[in-house]
């Protein structure tokens, strides 16, 4: 048993190091363009996605409800200062509110939504502050502290002295804690390495305890053993869910709506059917010899300026080159430089295309 | 929870942050009915014990608090012994620095008189170029890896505000070119006046230190980790700070990952003239952590002690991973966690704790049925639940003089106290140990667990140590011989077992002694005699006691109660492998959502009935690096639209919500849903980040990022 399998990861290991090195120009890789499919609409995509019946519902169910029995002992780790970062497929976004409402009733709770674009971590940090204090002041014996009764408004003090606020000494008696609860700490808005610094310093803080999820698959290279070891200091958990990503994913462009060639095809078509006619026919001439050169960089300045000269389209450079930068403005023409040194033009745009916006506004 | 994935996009959700709730202090009392429990803990532990009698209920809920407080104990004990150790260790260099602290400041004072005339005039007076000299010490760390020594650093700043300095602890993060001169000068200064400022100007600190009796002492600034300061911030500080240097007496301490070369090599040429370098070194990680598993896990401080494979872990964690001490004592607290979550029984830990053990604290009943003392059939239950403790204190203390007595050995040779307790804790190496030597007991410790594979040819190539180390007796001259048997004799105190023989020997060590000096050829050669008998005797003594008394933990009945063996839990929650488990997630799907319609002999045939990203994850396995969309989207397609005759006769034997649409409107899959589906699961594929997204020169193309597991 045990060399069977040695041989099967072994092949595997090979096999996969074949799939990794497969060079992009071997004759087997296929060439088919997306534009072969027929794509629906970016609107009805959209539609479409939203209304995507669930699989596995039962089953989903049932496996996200096999982790509240996990509950109790997450709560313990989390209080002896472990911080918890679950992982696995699947949105982990309900299970872990759903632990923090249950479990967690005696920490106030703020959930960070690590999967938008921005989140300004000094907003937080006070917002945690605030908390801590309200919860501080309901406690009679701790709020003797000298410290509480100087107390000015949060939002104007510098996360320097938020930070030292929250790692506040504790009362022996009793122990107020803040739960920050980070949906998708490896998010966008939160990926850079300032951010995750902050957060670190945050969740070493005495009455801070952070319960975070991640998603990407290398997601822990965005942290140094300091963090990890003396900041975060996580305890893994395996929880995949394989719930969709709904919320988690809004903010992804979908990859049959974006960038596709008909996609870009109706936009050029738009915007150049609201220039001139002498402006439509200049790109027509740079289409055409894009589309007679498929090799070449693109169309010298001077060639295309001959050209439309003698076509009567412009009388001057002048007139050419607002034209062009007019093109340039709209990305439908781009300046690249020739190999011999010369400036030329092309349009951004695949072959077929090139060729459905030509015929477009032959119409 | 049963509509986790009928969530509605609501207002929360996109909201940077919001409170979910805040803490509730009036419910924390009403939901706690049970009066005795300790404030400290919180938490119950219903999951691991089913009770119907009611009775037998409030009794458990009394025996998880007595583990919550065990563990609660016990890691406190753990953590204070780990503090001492340390603070032993780092005394001397300590003292050192602060010696050397004191005589720098005794020679900025003689220098340069202060006086508050000069103090306040506004410029600070420079009377020659070598006064403005800033006396730095340079720390150097033995491990690149400065986790370990950010506690040291904070130590160190303790200690010497302890003797009257004015301390700051920075580190590169204030140094960073991004806040600039500013941001380091405004965490000095917060530091040092108590945060009363948020202005960056140095004059604040100099004004302050005039005041009262701040100028009897000096400034001293550690910067933890020189090597990662930005290198402009850092010498600028430097050329500020010493021209202050007289109104403000600032001592730099410097730690140094690297080489003593990297100041230079990062601090402009400038800044290294001003200063007055001296260098000292800390201890060495490996000594530190000697110390730390003689303290904590061979000595039994706090009735906790880990199994062979969760000590073979975390050895190699040490040796391989990681190196530094921080994740060993975050190994060590995970475990202890672990364990009292894990082992119901774990309350009575107590037992072997106390000093004098009581009546009351006999092993309870139920650790009859632990694995480790079924087989003891031979004593009476209850006496051995009686004597448990007591006797697995004895056995313990015999162990672990023992393992000391080793490594009292194997010092000379570096030999470390992690290989030699990785391999007395082994409990294979002590069966085939004794089965040379039945005659020393009938032994009713049989090993009642089975090894895995890996790890065993690793055990097996090492195997020798303790035998090498006892070897090396053989080869010690007499006077090394005889700082070993006075070393044996101290280690084995309190242990009469051991310690008589030990005496007894060192008796006839002297005996030896009492001999006239060597004078003759004929009685050196006949001292060496003696000695090389003497130290036969030592190697037959250490061989003999640990054939007869290292009998790792193991192999003690009861052992579960206090010993943490279960090392896969510990990997699991120490380390993480999003990479290979999230990869598995997706091509295993079906072992966790444990669903009837897609189970099929080998799991990577993609069926239909798969989850969406997971069948076409399963399928991106035949592509190369590069995916061809249209290609992947028509495989997906075709897949999903298989109406096929198995899926319509297995959906009368299971009949999942799913199957049952599909029979009743027969594989009306559109285009625009087919495409639905494909787009969400490549937007869940690119959360996962286990695909790149199409670049504007491949638009056809998507690229695969993980290759194998």
């Amino acid at each position: 048993m045990e060399d069977h399998d040695i041989d099967e990861d072994e092949f595997e290991f090979s096999r996969n190091y074949f799939l990794a090195k497969e060079s992009g120009k071997s004759g087997k890789k296929s060439a088919r363009k997306l534009s072969e499919i027929d794509l629906v609409d970016e609107q009805d995509l959209r539609a479409e996605v939203s209304k995507i019946e669930p699989k596995h519902e039962k089953e989903i169910a049932s496996l996200i409800d096999s982790y509240k029995s996990l509950y109790n002992e997450w709560a313990f780790e989390l209080q002896y200062g472990f911080g918890l970062l679950l992982y696995g497929f699947g949105s982990k976004k309900t299970l872990i509110e759903d632990f923090a409402s249950t479990a967690l009733t005696e920490y106030s709770v703020i959930v960070v939504n690590g999967y938008l674009q921005s989140i300004n971590l000094k907003q937080v940090a006070t917002a945690m502050a605030e908390v801590l204090w309200e919860q501080l002041k309901l406690q009679p014996r701790s709020a003797s502290g000298g410290s509480i009764k100087s107390q000015q408004p949060f939002n104007s003090r510098s996360m320097d002295d938020l930070i030292a606020f929250l790692d506040g000494p504790h009362a022996p008696e009793n122990e107020s804690f803040v739960c920050l609860v980070i949906h998708n700490i490896d998010g966008p808005g939160l990926r850079d390495s300032e951010s995750q610094h902050l957060l670190a310093r945050i969740a070493a803080c005495s009455h801070v305890r952070v319960v975070a999820s991640i998603d990407h698959v290398n997601a822990p290279l965005l942290w140094d053993k300091k963090m990890v070891h003396v900041q975060f200091n996580w305890c893994w958990h395996h929880v995949p869910t394989f719930a969709p990503y709904k919320i988690e994913g809004v903010f992804h462009p979908l990859i049959l709506a974006h960038g596709s060639a008909s996609q870009s095809v109706k936009t050029a078509t738009i915007v150049l059917q609201s220039l001139t006619p002498n402006a439509q026919s200049v790109f027509k001439v740079l289409a055409q010899h894009q589309l007679a050169h498929p090799d070449d960089e693109g169309m010298p300045i001077d060639v295309l300026f001959t050209s439309c000269r003698e076509r009567f389209l412009v009388s001057s450079l002048v007139t050419l080159n607002s034209h062009l930068t007019e093109f340039k403005d709209h990305e439908l023409v781009k300046l690249r430089r020739h190999s011999d040194g010369q400036d030329c033009l092309y349009i951004p745009l695949s072959k077929d295309a090139l060729e459905k916006l030509v015929q477009e506004i032959n119409q | 929870m049963a509509t986790a994935d009928e969530v509605h996009i609501s207002d929360n959700d996109l909201k940077p942050f919001f409170v979910l709730h805040k803490a509730s202090n009036s419910q924390q009392h009403a939901r706690k009915p049970v009066g005795r429990t300790s404030r400290k803990v919180k938490v119950n532990l219903s999951s691991s014990l089913a009770a119907s009698d009611e009775s037998q209920l409030l009794d458990d809920q009394l025996h998880k608090n007595s583990r919550m407080k065990n563990f609660h104990d016990a890691w406190v004990k753990i953590e204070s012994t780990i503090k001492d150790v340390l603070h032993n260790i780092n005394a001397d260099v300590f003292n050192e620095i602060n010696g050397w602290v004191q005589k720098s400041f005794g020679a900025i004072c003689s220098s340069g008189k202060l006086d508050t005339n000069k103090a306040t005039c506004s410029y600070p007076i420079v009377t020659d170029v070598t006064s403005n000299q800033i006396f730095t010490a340079f720390v150097v760390m033995s491990n690149i890896e400065f986790v370990d020594d950010l506690q040291t650093f904070a130590d160190l700043g303790v200690h010497l505000q302890s003797h009257g300095c004015h301390m700051a602890n920075l580190s590169s993060v204030d140094f960073s070119a991004k806040s600039g001169i500013g941001g380091c000068l405004r965490s000095l200064l917060r530091q040092i006046l108590n945060g009363s400022t948020d202005a960056a100007d140095i004059s604040i600190l100099a004004s302050w230190y005039m005041e009262h009796d701040n100028y009897k002492n000096p400034v001293v600034v550690i910067i933890e980790d020189m090597d990662r300061c930005s290198a402009s911030v850092l010498s600028d500080f430097i050329l500020m700070l010493s021209e202050w240097v007289i109104k403000i007496p600032v001592i730099l301490i410097l730690g140094v990952a690297t080489t003593l070369e990297a100041p230079k090599n990062i601090l402009s040429s400038k800044a290294v003239q001003h200063l007055s370098p001296s260098k000292f070194f800390l201890g060495h990680p490996t000594d530190r952590l000697d110390a730390i598993i003689e303290a904590v896990l061979v000595k039994p401080c706090s009735g906790f002690l880990v199994g062979h494979k969760v000590a073979a872990f975390i050895r190699n964690c040490f040796l391989r991973q990681d190196g530094t001490l921080t994740s060993f004592v975050r190994a060590v607290k995970m475990a202890i966690v672990q364990h009292f979550l894990m082992e119901p029984l774990s309350f009575t830990v107590k037992g072997l704790l106390d000093e004098e053990v009581a009546e009351a604290d006999a092993w309870p009943r139920q650790a009859l049925d632990l694995p480790s003392c079924m087989r003891r059939l031979s004593e009476p239950k209850s006496e051995a639940l009686l004597s448990g403790a007591s006797q697995m204190k004895e056995v313990l203390n015999l162990w672990s003089s023992v393992v000391l007595c080793l490594h009292e050995v194997g010092k000379n040779q570096r030999t470390t106290l992690l290989d030699l307790y990785d391999e007395a804790l082994d409990p294979k190496l002590y069966n085939l140990r004794n089965s040379d030597h039945l005659e020393v007991k009938p032994d009713p410790q049989r090993p009642s667990w089975n090894y895995d594979m890996h790890g065993q040819s690793f055990e097996r190539q090492k195997g020798g140590l303790i035998s090498r180390t006892i070897r090396q007796i053989r080869d010690l001259p007499p006077a090394a011989l005889h700082q070993l048997l006075e070393k044996w004799d101290k280690q084995t105190e309190g242990v009469d077992m051991i310690h008589e023989k030990v005496k007894e020997l060192r008796l006839q060590e002297d005996d030896n002694l009492k001999e006239p000096p060597t004078r003759s050829r004929k009685q050196t050669i006949r001292n060496n005699g003696n000695s090389d008998k003497l130290s036969e005797k030592a190697a037959a003594l250490i061989t003999c006691m640990t054939r007869e008394h290292m009998q790792p933990i193991e192999c003690i009945p009861f052992h579960e109660i206090v010993c943490f063996r279960n090392a896969d839990k510990l990997q699991a929650a120490l380390v993480g492998d999003p990479r290979k488990r999230i990869q598995l997630d997706l091509l295993e799907c079906n072992k966790f959502l444990k669903c009837s319609c897609c189970c099929t002999k080998s799991h990577n045939v993609p069926i239909s009935s798969m989850h969406d990203t997971s069948l076409m994850y399963t399928l991106a396995q035949e592509h190369g690096n590069l995916i061809n969309l249209h290609d992947w989207y028509q495989s997906f397609k075709a897949v999903i639209s298989q109406t096929t005759v198995k899926d319509k006769h297995k959906s009368k034997v299971s009949p999942s919500p799913k199957k049952r649409k599909i029979t009743a409107q027969p594989q009306i899959i559109t285009e625009a849903s087919a495409q639905a589906r494909f787009c969400r699961a490549v937007t869940e594929l690119q959360i996962t980040g286990l695909l790149r997204m199409p670049s504007k020169r491949r638009q056809d193309y998507v690229q695969r990022v993980a290759f194998g597991l």
